[in-house]
């Protein structure tokens, strides 16, 4: 296993964020989570990338614990992700903000760059190098926080809802860059609400809900468990259609 | 019994230090943003009491509320011409926009007034109180008392009033106060308000007790920003409990290591605890 | 291409500018107003690797000035030693001080983090103040006359001038570099948002202290080069408010966090200042911190990048106007 969280619980305060979450992750596999807002689907994802120090449980990666290990160890381990809001570095440059990235395996200036424009050309944002980070759209920056992170030659990336809010056509091109990752051997684990999206991804995915994993299994499985339609749907859906208990 | 004198003065000297802490605080735990002039305000709260008594006369009922007021007005006006301009901006902007204002206020009280130390005229609050062997200056008594009161109702206010809970809904979560009808900017300016209305508030208190010049409020902005540090931010119990415990240690080293010492042991302990615990004393880890 | 044609000249034109000025400068008094603004120019950029660059605010920089102001003058008064000796063991006590106070502070938030750097600076001042060895508040002298060319005391102000325009093109020279280099391309990312910076690597609190540790060292070698020049350090001169405030001034008004803003920051900030002490009737009457205090409120209130960000935003305001009319 790449990656392998065991037992994963957040506690805020007295509020059971997540509770109990296990996820065991191939290499070359891409997985997706998903469940209603609020279900601890982000909180698990941010234990998992280093934001959050569990309350209990374990992350192991590749054979190292990661448990408690800051964000930056989590990226020196092979692990990039981006953010729910994308965090770009405004002030910087496209190819700046690529090149923070890519010189955490190249600490010359000269090959950081050359590193940083081939993921350029690779994320198509090769024209745009020249600009202000801020002066992008939403669409571009959620590019740009995919391209950095694979800049750190990651071999596990964690794309917190890289594909919400997007029209259909930038979807389509973001979906493609996304198949195109992972056809470089890089694992993907992915956070969306938007169950359609992870469908077409995913070969599995997890359904999150009141911070418990409530189903597991490929994507056309998981979406007919009754107990899915009723987190997405509210229980009075369920008990319209199975009066049973 | 002098010792037990010298730790009761720092206590009454300790609880107008809670009073405008509190408002240090609240600002922070509304907008995650250190005011660099609030010993300024409080400064100012003492000038306003001088030329209160100065030109209107009254008793300290009288200048304490004009201070109050007068220093309200100021902390709401600060916010809407700057503060509410700067706190989506840099953090540069942030630091800079109320540490220059501080140096403002601060040296146009010198050019007006000179660096000189003035005291309030004799008001009805002087004499000393004998309570038990214990020798209690009555003004140091009454800004105490009357600290602690106020410190007291601020908690109140935030706490058990429909106000309060709108300032606290905002400092939870601003969009989602937007979204139940409270308008952010209003509460913000009114936390500025109250701040600096406090801290006005304790500067006329303590002017009733002590002598002071316009440098003043460079300490007192430390010491409230310590305070704050100590009792954990956001919190005006906290700030309470450590505003009384600076006073209590103030009071002590003047004692014993000498009086040039009071702020050193204080500042000292400041750093010690940056090295130990961070957060603040009761602050949340 | 004409325009990069147009820079190197006027780059050109200002080095031959402050190379001949102390040629030109007709009296004493307008050769200390040069002195004095390579002075802060040097003070502020070393300030602004720290505060510009990697966006942590110090507002108690003083302390590493006055470090660095005390220790050529107390190795002089303790062992007679030449003052130049004490410019490293000036710098390196500052670094020390550095993570002293680097170490758990820059855990915390930007704000804390200046505060804690006000809290330290009157710390140590009032504690200099009380010191005898330190000369407690009257301070420390330097040699009153050279007793050979390695005292650094000179009657005339010329040759400080050449030292300080020498130490300042040094200074802009590592700035430059490390702007091109790992840690240069860190610290930018850094002041821009600390959470993606670590997703990407970056070890944020070490860099943030390699950034204060550079910068208060070279702010204790202008602490130094100010001694060498006045030969005489008080706890005000060397670790008061002004001192710290000037350099935050000096380089958010020319331009917090670019190469050049601090030097033009000072280029326009002391002979001001000077102008108007002599308007005003000195700096006793606190006039010169109204203005100081009103301006750093106003960079902050407009336009928070200063000068360079003003004239960039000029710059490009300027054709989309002619292409629209």
């Amino acid at each position: 296993m790449l990656l392998d969280a065991r037992g994963v619980t957040k506690l805020f305060g007295g509020f059971r964020a997540v509770a109990g979450a296990d996820l065991a992750v191939a290499d070359g596999e891409i997985v997706g989570l998903i469940g209603p807002n609020g279900a601890g689907k982000s909180t698990f994802f941010r234990c998992l990338a280093g934001d959050l120090v569990p309350s209990a449980g374990r992350v192991v990666f590749d054979g190292d614990d990661l448990t408690r290990a800051s964000p930056e160890a989590h990226a020196r381990a092979g692990i990039g992700r981006t953010f729910q809001v994308p965090a770009t570095f405004a002030d910087m440059t496209v190819l700046e903000n690529v090149m923070v990235g890519a010189f955490l395996h190249h600490p010359g200036a000269r090959e950081a760059r050359a590193r940083a424009r081939e993921v350029l050309d690779l994320t198509g944002l090769a024209p745009l190098a020249g600009q202000r980070a801020g002066a992008l759209g939403t669409p571009g920056r959620k590019r740009l926080e995919i391209a950095r992170a694979l800049a750190t030659a990651p071999r596990l990336l964690l794309l917190d809802e890289c594909l919400a809010g997007l029209t259909p056509v930038e979807l389509r091109d973001a979906i493609d860059l996304v198949r195109k990752i992972h056809r470089l051997g890089v694992t993907l684990v992915i956070v969306e609400h938007v169950m359609e999206v992870i469908v077409t991804l995913a070969q599995r995915v997890l359904v999150f809900n009141e911070g418990h994993v409530i189903a597991t299994g490929a994507p056309r499985e998981v979406v007919a468990d009754p107990a899915v339609i009723e987190a997405y749907l509210g229980r009075g859906y369920r008990e319209r259609t199975d009066p049973a208990p | 019994m002098t010792l037990l004198q010298v730790v009761v003065g720092g206590l009454l000297l300790g609880a107008v230090y809670a009073l405008f802490a509190s408002g240090l605080t609240l600002i922070w735990g509304m907008m995650n943003f250190i005011n660099f002039a609030h010993g300024e305000f409080v400064m100012l709260g003492m000038y306003a009491a001088l030329l209160v008594v100065t030109w209107l006369g009254g008793g300290p009922a009288l200048f304490a509320l004009a201070a109050a007021l007068v220093l309200f007005a100021l902390g709401a006006a600060i916010y809407f011409g700057l503060i509410r301009h700067v706190l989506r901006g840099p953090m540069l902007a942030q630091i800079l926009s109320t540490f220059g204002l501080a140096l403002v206020l601060r040296y146009t009280a010198f050019w007006i007034f000179s660096a000189n130390f003035v005291s309030l005229p004799q008001t009805a609050l002087s004499g000393t109180l004998s309570i038990g062997g214990l020798l209690l200056p009555v003004p140091q008594l009454a800004a105490g008392v009357a600290a602690l009161a106020l410190t007291a109702g601020l908690h109140l206010l935030l706490t058990r009033t429909a106000v309060g809970s709108q300032l606290l809904a905002v400092a939870e979560d601003r969009e989602a106060a937007m979204l139940v009808g409270i308008r952010p900017d209003r509460m913000q300016a009114l936390a500025w308000g109250l701040a600096a209305g406090s801290a006005g508030l304790a500067g006329a208190l303590m002017a009733t007790a002590y002598p002071w010049s316009p440098s003043v409020g460079a300490t007192f902005g430390l010491t409230a920003f310590i305070t704050v540090t100590l009792g954990g931010f956001g919190s005006v119990p906290g700030a309470l409990y450590a505003g009384l415990m600076v006073g209590a240690i103030q009071a002590l080293s003047a004692y014993w290591l000498g009086p040039i010492y009071k702020d050193v042991v204080v500042y000292a302990l400041f750093v010690a605890l940056l090295w130990l615990r961070p957060q603040g004393l009761m602050g949340r880890a | 291409m004409s325009s990069d044609h147009w820079r190197r000249a006027g780059a050109a034109l200002a080095v031959a500018a402050l190379l001949a000025y102390p040629l030109a400068a007709s009296s004493p008094y307008y050769l200390d107003i040069g002195v004095t603004v390579l002075l802060a120019a040097i003070s502020a950029s070393a300030w602004n690797i720290l505060g510009g660059f990697a966006g942590q605010v110090s507002v108690g920089h003083g302390m590493f000035f006055g470090v660095g102001a005390y220790l050529p003058l107390l190795v002089y008064t303790l062992w007679g030693w030449p003052p130049m000796a004490g410019i490293p063991l000036g710098m390196l006590l500052a670094v020390g001080l550095a993570a002293l106070i680097g170490a758990p502070t820059l855990r915390l938030t930007g704000h804390y983090f200046s505060m804690a750097t006000i809290a330290v600076a009157e710390l140590i001042r009032i504690l200099v103040g009380t010191w005898g060895l330190v000369g407690a508040a009257i301070g420390l002298q330097g040699p009153a006359t050279a007793r050979g060319w390695w005292d650094l005391t000179f009657r005339d102000e010329t040759p400080y001038y050449y030292i300080f325009l020498g130490v300042l093109a040094g200074v802009l020279a590592l700035t430059h570099a490390l702007q091109g280099r790992r840690l240069g391309y860190y610290m930018r990312a850094v002041k821009a948002g600390e959470a993606a910076a670590r997703s990407l690597g970056v070890a944020s609190r070490r860099t943030k202290l390699a950034a204060l540790a550079l910068s208060a060292s070279l702010t204790a070698l202008a602490g130094s080069l100010y001694v060498l020049k006045t030969g005489f350090v008080d706890p005000d001169s060397g670790f008061g408010i002004l001192v710290s405030v000037q350099m935050v001034i000096v380089a958010a008004l020319g331009g917090a966090g670019t190469l050049y803003g601090p030097l033009v920051g000072a280029l326009i900030l002391i002979p001001a200042q000077s102008w108007a002490n002599s308007w005003l009737g000195g700096g006793g009457s606190g006039l010169t911190f109204v203005l100081y205090g009103g301006i750093i409120v106003l960079v902050a209130r407009f336009e928070p990048g200063g000068l360079f960000e003003l004239r960039r935003r000029m710059l490009r305001w300027r054709p989309e106007r002619s292409r629209a009319a």
